[in-house]
């Protein structure tokens, strides 16, 4: 008790040491003319009587040295300044400690976006009570045989099959069902204008299950559900966004394609839902009007709300405390088993057999597939760069430490043991690292943001706890791996060499300069794999980009639209087919038509077709064919060239004979004998069948990267339910010049008619590859930053040698050496570091570029010209930097560098 | 040994905060020079008091809180730091005058001409 009290009392003598002193210094005086005045008094002589009084005190400073130690914590003070004066040193080498904390905040900075961004995709749980309880519900084997399904197959479940598993309360203790009103965005209307919003439709106990809090109001109850009750829940960030955080938003009325919703609450701050990578702006009970149908699919018999074969609803249940997931299937499989075949008669025995299975909730569903290996790639790549950063740093150390070692050797002259020197250099090290690291985290907040925005995820990239965690952590590391290390030799020095021999070639050892070539060696690898694996991915997206469409890739403006007050399908083909011929009357519009799923947003239907009544064999990529549903005029307006018989006309309407066109891939694959004209394709019931009217040329549907696929374009309006429509216009003008007179005739048709994501349909292409765009800038970067680092530790290294060997320099050139020979002698050095250093490199980037396989398109991972370009890059990199010290070597004048001597 | 008076003794480790504290007992308030002096009068001149460290001891004590400083003037009218006992100092002092005169005790058993053993 009474140690702690004297501790804390040590420890607040630490500051306000001046007034300290001065206080010691007067009792000290206070001291000596007390005890001289008695002396005198005793009838010493003033001399005598004041040596006595000194002697007696042993020392003026001995005793004030004494009780300093005592006063303070000496640990604390020479650690306090060691601080001190390792700012001053740092202070005075300016141009060396921004050099380094640049690096060191470079390296630190990028892996810290990277991170970031793994972690919100990879690594982080939802944002509620108890994530590690929060289980997606899955379907390995997709749906079971003659069930409909909408949405992803192994994500989407069915009415029955919900019922069942959430009464399991043994298994989930609550199960939560929800399904979006839209693949995209559903029509919305809070004041007078139309706008759009991502909405989903949920079971009751959604909010409640989860444990969302929420900011306002309240969440939905298990009635809301029974009742479908015309109710709303808004997001925060659409709150926010939409009413500026308006309190007076409860109970005001938000319309959802035209039905109105009471908003009764919004959620807290930082939900967006549980779907991968989606912000949902609001939710409303699970609803069974046909109008407000699960993912906006159009309203039949077999997929309506309630239909006990459509499997739509996506699922997630929290685990019951002390269950595991295995514990969980157990006791739900039976019930699932038999809800599953609810509707479908009896199974066939010979089917797949349906499977349910359990997905831990955990970073962003379907991004973490998808993007797991690029950013764990990423990551090694952005890993590689703080290696070369902390190489440089290190070997920046080394150089300035030998540089000081005359001021090492003075101080060890003067008394200091090896531990104080290691503590002062170890002192530095750390200020340069917490500088680096703070800049660095600065430099990540704005990286990751640009991150996000290139990446055209919509995910919340928080810098959070996790991410905080890592850069302290690889900080640290980066103040052990050179903080540490480059000290050893620095620190054994013997007092006398130094400061006896002004000169500093005196400190040349053949160790040291190993040591630094192999860092560079080391690096310039490591520079090679970045380049090589930059110019493979840059390689893809060129191919990308270039990459043939099959279609017109200029002057095409997309945009969506639904009506919202129609219900039979006669109704909604009448209204696009109005929509048409308004559209083609608007001034700069060449040519317009429809499609169900927009081209390159990722989207398609997927059948197995009859020819003419028979179902062909074979496996689903020969067999299956991929269709979309059309407008008249569709080959003609999308440019595709029609190879055989006709487009899809105006005349081919609801009342007329079905018909169809297909792709040269389908007649080659399908109907490979023969006329392909006039076959039937379709169902085996005559009423289903389409009469092919023509053949197109192969183009791309979903993504610039899909290979060639059978191909059926079926007009919109024989289709049995017509869907929600994209329209695609076609103009010589700029096509998003269009959009104020397309808003016009939208808003002259239904002023509640939203148009939906307007863009070129280039700019939809260039989206279905946004991640290998992100890739492949990203690496060129990490590649520039790392020849950038190699090129100044390169450079660092041969210009402190040359400087160092400027006295052999000039006994060379007074002996007869020519400059061009002192110039070859340099670049020769810096030469071999880097032949060396490819060649060490060559076979990492080949294993390397292994590794990534998956993310190159259309090039191979041996791709000579990547790696050409990659040695020919530090190549470049490595005669750059040895540039500028060959020629200060060659310039050396013999006079003045033997007088240097 | 000897008992010339010439011939002092230096104060022992750990006696001198008990010293100091029993000093400031009996005299009150009293500065670093004065406790130094008064000590060697106490003890008849026969300890000799190092002055250089009798600094750091009161330091040591003020921070554990048994005594307390504030400047004063001497009779002479000379500005020095004064100590005092504070209650807890007090308290101290009566712990360790118990513990010595416990320990001296023993010390002096041992060292009387002890009893034949039997």
């Amino acid at each position: 008790m009474r140690r702690l009290r004297a501790w804390f009392s040590r420890l607040g003598a630490v500051f306000g040491r001046p007034r300290r002193e001065r206080e010691l210094s007067a009792e000290m005086e206070s001291h000596l003319q007390l005890h001289i005045e008695d002396n005198l008094r005793a009838g010493m002589s003033p001399a005598g009587a004041r040596r006595e009084a000194l002697m007696k005190l042993g020392g003026v400073e001995q005793t004030k040295e004494n009780y300093r130690e005592r006063r303070g914590l000496p640990i604390f003070e020479t650690m306090w300044q060691d601080f001190r004066y390792g700012l001053r040193m740092l202070w005075k080498n300016s141009g060396f400690t921004a050099t380094a904390i640049l690096t060191l905040a470079l390296g630190i900075g990028g892996n810290t976006a990277v991170f970031s961004v793994m972690n919100s995709v990879l690594l982080r749980n939802l944002p509620l009570p108890h994530p590690e309880q929060l289980m997606y519900l899955r379907l390995p084997n997709n749906q079971p045989s003659g069930a409909s399904n909408t949405g992803d197959g192994d994500t989407s479940f069915s009415e029955p099959v919900f019922e069942q598993l959430r009464k399991e309360r043994a298994a989930f203790s609550d199960l939560m069902a929800y399904v979006p009103l839209s693949i995209g965005k559903v029509a919305v209307r809070i004041g007078e204008d139309p706008e759009e919003a991502e909405g989903d439709m949920l079971s009751g106990n959604f909010f409640s299950g989860l444990g969302t809090a929420f900011a306002r109001g309240r969440g939905f109850t298990i009635e809301d559900e029974t009742g479908h009750a015309p109710l709303a829940v808004l997001s925060y960030a659409y709150w926010t966004g939409r009413f500026a955080r308006n309190p007076s938003v409860l109970g005001q009325t938000i319309y959802v394609k035209g039905l109105p919703f009471t908003i009764i609450g919004v959620t807290t701050q930082g939900f967006y839902g549980v779907e991968p990578g989606a912000s949902t702006d609001f939710w409303i009970p699970l609803q069974n009007r046909p109008e407000l149908n699960a993912w906006g699919t159009p309203a039949s018999g077999s997929t309506l709300y309630g239909s006990p074969t459509w499997w739509c609803l996506r699922l997630i249940g929290r685990l019951a405390p002390n269950v595991t997931p295995a514990q969980a299937l157990a006791t739900l499989d039976p019930g699932f088993q038999h809800a599953a075949l609810i509707g479908l008669g009896t199974p066939d025995p010979k089917s797949r057999k349906n499977i349910l299975a359990l997905a831990p909730a955990k970073g962003i569903q379907g991004l973490r597939e998808q993007y797991d290996q690029p950013i764990k790639i990423l990551m090694a790549m952005v890993g590689l760069v703080l290696v070369i950063a902390c190489a440089n740093v290190a070997m920046l150390l080394v150089a300035r430490n030998s540089a000081r070692q005359r001021e090492f050797s003075m101080r060890v002259a003067l008394g200091a043991g090896p531990g104080r020197l290691l503590r002062q250099l170890l002192a530095e090290s750390l200020l340069l690292v917490t500088s680096g690291a703070a800049l660095g985290w600065l430099i990540a907040i704005s990286a990751s943001r640009a991150l996000a925005a290139w990446s055209d995820l919509e995910v919340p990239f928080s810098l959070d706890a996790n991410v905080l965690l890592f850069t302290l952590g690889i900080s640290f590391a980066c103040a052990v791996v050179f903080g540490v290390a480059p000290l050893r030799g620095a620190v054994n020095v013997p007092a006398g060499t130094v400061v006896k021999t002004s000169n500093a070639a005196a400190q040349r050892s053949k160790k040291s300069t190993w040591a630094g070539k192999v860092v560079v060696v080391v690096q310039m690898a490591l520079c090679l794999i970045l380049l090589v694996g930059a110019g493979l991915l840059v390689r893809s997206l060129r191919n990308y980009e270039t990459l043939p469409l099959g279609l017109r890739t200029d002057g095409l403006l997309v945009f969506g639209t639904s009506p919202l007050t129609t219900h039979s399908d006669e109704e909604k083909a009448r209204f696009y087919q109005n929509l048409l011929e308004r559209l083609r009357a608007v001034p700069g519009v060449e040519s317009a038509t429809l499609m169900g799923n927009r081209l390159g947003s990722g989207w398609s239907d997927n059948n197995v077709f009859a020819i003419d009544g028979m179902l062909p064999t074979g496996s689903f990529d020969q067999i299956g064919v991929r269709s979309n549903d059309v407008g008249p005029n569709y080959f003609h307006t999308l440019g595709i060239p029609i190879m055989q018989g006709r487009d899809i006309l105006d005349s081919d309407s609801h009342t007329a004979p079905k018909v169809v066109v297909v792709n040269e891939t389908f007649v080659k694959r399908l109907l490979p004998k023969g006329d392909p004209l006039g076959h039937m394709i379709g169902g085996t019931k005559p009423e289903q069948m389409y009469a092919i009217v023509g053949v197109a040329a192969d183009s791309k549907y979903t993504s610039v990267d899909e290979k060639p696929r059978s191909m059926a374009y079926i007009p919109f309006s024989q289709k049995r339910a017509v869907s929600d429509m994209q329209v695609e216009l076609h103009t010589s003008g700029i096509p998003e010049a269009l959009i104020p007179s397309v808003r016009a005739v939208l808003h002259d048709l239904d002023p509640n008619l939203p148009m939906q994501k307007p863009m070129t349909q280039r700019a939809q292409f260039d989206e279905s590859f946004s991640q290998a765009r992100l890739f492949a800038r990203l690496s060129m970067f990490f590649g520039l930053i790392a020849a950038l680092l190699v090129a100044t530790g390169l450079y660092g290294t041969l210009a402190y040698r040359v400087s160092r060997r400027t006295p052999e320099i000039g006994v060379r050139m007074a002996l007869g050496a020519q400059r061009s020979e002192v110039l070859w002698m340099v670049l020769r050095e810096s030469l071999l570091i880097s032949a060396v250093g490819l060649v060490v490199g060559v076979p990492l980037a080949i294993a390397g570029a292994q590794l990534m396989r998956s993310m190159l398109f259309g090039v191979m991972p041996g791709d000579s010209l990547s790696y050409v370009g990659g040695l020919l890059g530090v190549t470049l990199v490595a005669l750059i930097a040895s540039v500028i010290p060959a020629r200060r070597a060659a310039s050396v004048d013999p006079i003045v560098a033997l007088r240097y001597e | 040994m000897g008992d010339k008076p010439a011939d002092k003794k230096d104060v022992w480790q750990g006696t001198l905060a008990l010293m100091v504290l029993k000093t400031l007992q009996s005299m009150g308030p009293l500065h670093g020079y004065g406790i130094a002096r008064r000590i060697e009068q106490t003890s008849g001149d026969l300890l000799l008091v190092n002055y250089g460290t009798l600094y750091p001891a009161l330091l040591k004590l003020e921070q554990e809180g048994y005594i307390s400083s504030e400047w004063g003037f001497s009779d002479n009218n000379r500005k020095a730091k004064y100590y005092k006992l504070t209650r807890a100092g007090r308290k101290q002092l009566n712990k360790e005058e118990r513990e010595w005169e416990q320990t001296t005790a023993i010390l002096a058993r041992f060292l009387a001409p002890g009893e034949e053993r039997s």
